[in-house]
C-alpha cells in the first residue's frame, strides 16, 4: 500500500467572482522512503498539491489517503497533529523566525508538541550538528547565509522526527553552490533515514537526486519518469 | 509550554522596541493617574482616621440629636432631647460623660470705681469639668492665667472669663458678675480665672472641636449650673462618653442610645467606627470617581495596545503560517498573542505603578503643606497587586480581537502572505 495515495484530486479556489481550478482530477501514489521531484510550469498546481500533501489544505474533490487515513475525514485538530508529528516542511524563503536563534527555531515545532526544554535543546543541537551547523546554534537567521538558513529550516523540519519531508523549492533562493549541499542533505534523509522526501522544484539538479520525477500541467500529472 | 510562550512573546516585544515602548507609554500614563489618585485617596482616608482616633479616641462615642451629624446647637425646641448627664453616667460601661452647652446670657459685670457696672449680652458656655480633663484633645486646652484657677467637680457659681470679656467688663479674678438666663433667676458668679492666651486663639479656636474650644469672648461656667439659668439641657452642643477599659465601645454606645431613647430623647450614639466609616465611604466614593475619570486614559492605552497588536499580526502573518505549519494549534497562536499584549500591559502597569506611587508621594507632600497636615502616603500591596494583574488583563483584553484574528488565519493563506 502506498504511503500517500491521491485519486481524482480537484481543488478549486474563488478569486473574486472567478473560480480557479488549480487541480483537475490528479492521481498520484507515493511510496514510503521515496524521493519525488514534482516539476511543472507556474500555475500547474505544484504548490496546491504540496499543501494538500502536507495537510495544510483539503481538496475540493477526490480522495487523499495518507497511511490509510482519509485526509478529508480528519478534523482540524487531527490535521494539526499530523502536521506537527508526521510531516516536516522546508520552504523556498526558509521562513525562519527572525527573533529566534537557529537552535530556538529548531525547537519551535517541539514546543508545540509539549517536549521538555532539556530534551528539546539536546535534539535541536543534534539536528543542527547533523546539517553541519553545530557552531551556529546561537546565531540568528540574519547572521546566517542563505544556504545555512535553509539547513536550519531542514533541521527544524526534522524536529519531531517526521516520516515525510515536503520541500517547496528548497534551492529556489540559493545559488548552485549553496543549493548542492541542500539537495545532498535531502537525499540523505531518504537514503540514511528512510524518510519520504517530496520536492517541488524548478531546479534540474533536484531531479538528479529524485527516484521519480512527476511533471504537472494544468492541474494534472502529465508525465512520470523513474530515475535509473 | 506556557513558559515558552511567554519567552516567544517577550522576544517579539523586545524585537520591536520602539513600537512596544510607545504602546507601553499609553498604558503607563493611565495606570499612573489611577494609582496616584487611589493612593492619595487612601492616604487621605488613613490620615483622617488617624486624626479622628487621636482627637476622639477609639474608646469614645458622641451622643447627638437624631438625624444630625456633627456638633450643632439644638435651639431649645421642645422636641429636642434633654440631656441628663447623671443618668448617662449610670449606664453600664460608661466611665466618663461630659457635655458642652452654650447660650447667650445677659451679663452684669462688677461695679467699677464709679459704682457703675458694664452690662451686655455675651456667650456663656456650660462645661463639664471632664471635658477639659478627659477630652482635652477634643475640646482643646483650657488654661488660666497666673493668679486664677479652673473650676472642678461639684462647684456651681464659679466662672472663668475669656480675656476679651475681662476687658469689656473691667473684671478681675475674685470679682463677682451676674448672669441672667431665660428663667427668672439671676445668679452671681465668682470669677475664679481668666483664660490664658493660646495659639489657637490666633487661628480658628481649636482644631477638631469646630470652634468649641476655648474662646476669649466667652464666659465659662459649670455645665450643671446652666440648668439654673436656662432650664434642662435642650441645647447641648456635644456630649462625649468614654467607656470603661475593656468594654466594647459599640455595645456601650448602643446601650446608651437605647436607654436615652427609652426616656424620650431623640438621640443617636456615634462611635469612632461610625465616623471613620462615613469618612471612608466619602473618600472612597471621591477616589473611585476620580479614578474612573483617570480610567478613560487607560481605555486609550488599551486601544493603543489593540492597534499595535493588529499591526503585529499583519506583519507576522507569514510567521503565524509557519507556526501552524510546524504544528501550532489555533489556541497556541491565540495564547502567544494574548501573552504578548498582556505583557505590554503589565510593563505599562509596573512603570505606571512606580510613577503613580511617586506622584502620590509628591502630591501628598504638596497637599499636606497646603492644609498643614502630615498626609500619609499609602503604597498598599493590595492596590499594587490589583493594578499589576489588572494591567496585564487590560493588555490581554485589548489584544483579544487581534489575537483571535491571528489564531483563525487559514494556514495556507498565511504562508502565501507577502
Amino acid at each position: 500500500m502506498p504511503l500517500l495515495d491521491l485519486k481524482g484530486i480537484t481543488k478549486e479556489y474563488k478569486l473574486g467572482k472567478t473560480i480557479v481550478r488549480a487541480l483537475r482530477g490528479l492521481d498520484l501514489n507515493i511510496e514510503e522512503g521515496e524521493i519525488i521531484a514534482i516539476m511543472g510550469p507556474s500555475g500547474s498546481g505544484k504548490s496546491t498539491l504540496m499543501h494538500i500533501l502536507g495537510a495544510l489544505d483539503t481538496p475540493t474533490g477526490g480522495t487523499a489517503i495518507l497511511d490509510g487515513q482519509d485526509l478529508q475525514q480528519l478534523k482540524e485538530r487531527q490535521l494539526v497533529t499530523l502536521r506537527g508529528k508526521r510531516i516536516g516542511f522546508v520552504f523556498q524563503t526558509f521562513n525562519l523566525i527572525q527573533t529566534l536563534s537557529a537552535q530556538q527555531n529548531v525547537e519551535l515545532p517541539m514546543i508545540f508538541q509539549g517536549i521538555r526544554k532539556g530534551e528539546r535543546a539536546r535534539r535541536a543541537k543534534e539536528l543542527l550538528s547533523k546539517v553541519g551547523l553545530a557552531d551556529r546554534v546561537r546565531h540568528r537567521p540574519n547572521e546566517l547565509s542563505g544556504g545555512e538558513r535553509q539547513r536550519v529550516a531542514i533541521a527544524r523540519a526534522l524536529a519531531n522526527d517526521p516520516e515525510i519531508i515536503l520541500a517547496d523549492e528548497p534551492t529556489g533562493n540559493l545559488d548552485s553552490e549553496s543549493g548542492a549541499p541542500i539537495l545532498a542533505l535531502l537525499k540523505k534523509l531518504s537514503t540514511d533515514d528512510g524518510r519520504t522526501v517530496i520536492i517541488v522544484t524548478h531546479d534540474p539538479d533536484a531531479t538528479a537526486i529524485a527516484d521519480r520525477i512527476v511533471r504537472l500541467r494544468d492541474g494534472c500529472v502529465v508525465e512520470e519518469v523513474r530515475n535509473a | 509550554m506556557l513558559k515558552d510562550f511567554f519567552l516567544l512573546a517577550a522576544r517579539s516585544i523586545t524585537h520591536r522596541k520602539m513600537r512596544s515602548w510607545l504602546t507601553v507609554i499609553g498604558v503607563f500614563i493611565g495606570i499612573t493617574a489611577v494609582v496616584a489618585l487611589i493612593s492619595i485617596g487612601l492616604g487621605l482616608e488613613r490620615t483622617i482616621e488617624e486624626q479622628v482616633a487621636k482627637v476622639f479616641g477609639v474608646d469614645t462615642f458622641m451622643i447627638m440629636h437624631e438625624d444630625t451629624f456633627g456638633p450643632q446647637r439644638h435651639g431649645g425646641d421642645p422636641d429636642e432631647f434633654t440631656l441628663d448627664l447623671a443618668f448617662l453616667r449610670s449606664i453600664d460601661g460608661v466611665k466618663v460623660a461630659a457635655a458642652v452647652r452654650e447660650r447667650t446670657g445677659f451679663i452684669q459685670g462688677p461695679p467699677g470705681n464709679d459704682g457703675v457696672s458694664t452690662q451686655g449680652f455675651l456667650p456663656v458656655m456650660g462645661l463639664s469639668p471632664e471635658m477639659r480633663t478627659e477630652f482635652e484633645s477634643f475640646f482643646g486646652t483650657l488654661e488660666v492665667q497666673a493668679g486664677g484657677r479652673l473650676f472642678g467637680e461639684g462647684e456651681e457659681l464659679v466662672a472663668i472669663l475669656g480675656d476679651e470679656v475681662v476687658e469689656r467688663l473691667h473684671a478681675s479674678v475674685g470679682d463677682t458678675l451676674v448672669i441672667a438666663g431665660d428663667t427668672d433667676a439671676e445668679l452671681s458668679f465668682t470669677i475664679v480665672g481668666v483664660l490664658a492666651p493660646s495659639e489657637e486663639d490666633e487661628s480658628d479656636g481649636g482644631g477638631f472641636s469646630g470652634g468649641m474650644g476655648p474662646s476669649q469672648d466667652t464666659i465659662y461656667i459649670p455645665f450643671e449650673t446652666m440648668d439654673l439659668l436656662w432650664g434642662p439641657a435642650e441645647d447641648v452642643l456635644i456630649t462625649l462618653v468614654r467607656t470603661e477599659p475593656g468594654k466594647d465601645v459599640d455595645e456601650v454606645a448602643d446601650r446608651a442610645e437605647k436607654a436615652l431613647k427609652a426616656r424620650g430623647s431623640e438621640v443617636t450614639a456615634v462611635t469612632y467606627t461610625d465616623i471613620t466609616d462615613t469618612i471612608g465611604t466619602m473618600t472612597s466614593t471621591i477616589s473611585a470617581f476620580l479614578a474612573g475619570i483617570a480610567g478613560i486614559s487607560l481605555l486609550v492605552g488599551g486601544v493603543g495596545v489593540m492597534n499595535t497588536m493588529f499591526t503585529s499580526v499583519l506583519e507576522r502573518t507569514k510567521e503565524i503560517g509557519v507556526m501552524k505549519a510546524v504544528g501550532a494549534k489555533n489556541s497556541h497562536v491565540l495564547t502567544i498573542f494574548l501573552i504578548e499584549s498582556g505583557l505590554m500591559g503589565l510593563v505599562g502597569g509596573i512603570v505606571g505603578t512606580l510613577f503613580g506611587l511617586g506622584l502620590s508621594a509628591v502630591a501628598s507632600s504638596f497637599i499636606g503643606r497646603f492644609f498643614n497636615v502630615d498626609l500619609i502616603v499609602v503604597a498598599s500591596p493590595t492596590l499594587i497587586i490589583i493594578t499589576l494583574l489588572g494591567s496585564f488583563f487590560l493588555g490581554a483584553f485589548a489584544g483579544l480581537w487581534p489575537a483571535r484574528r491571528a489564531a483563525k488565519l487559514p494556514v495556507v493563506d498565511a504562508l502565501r502572505y507577502e
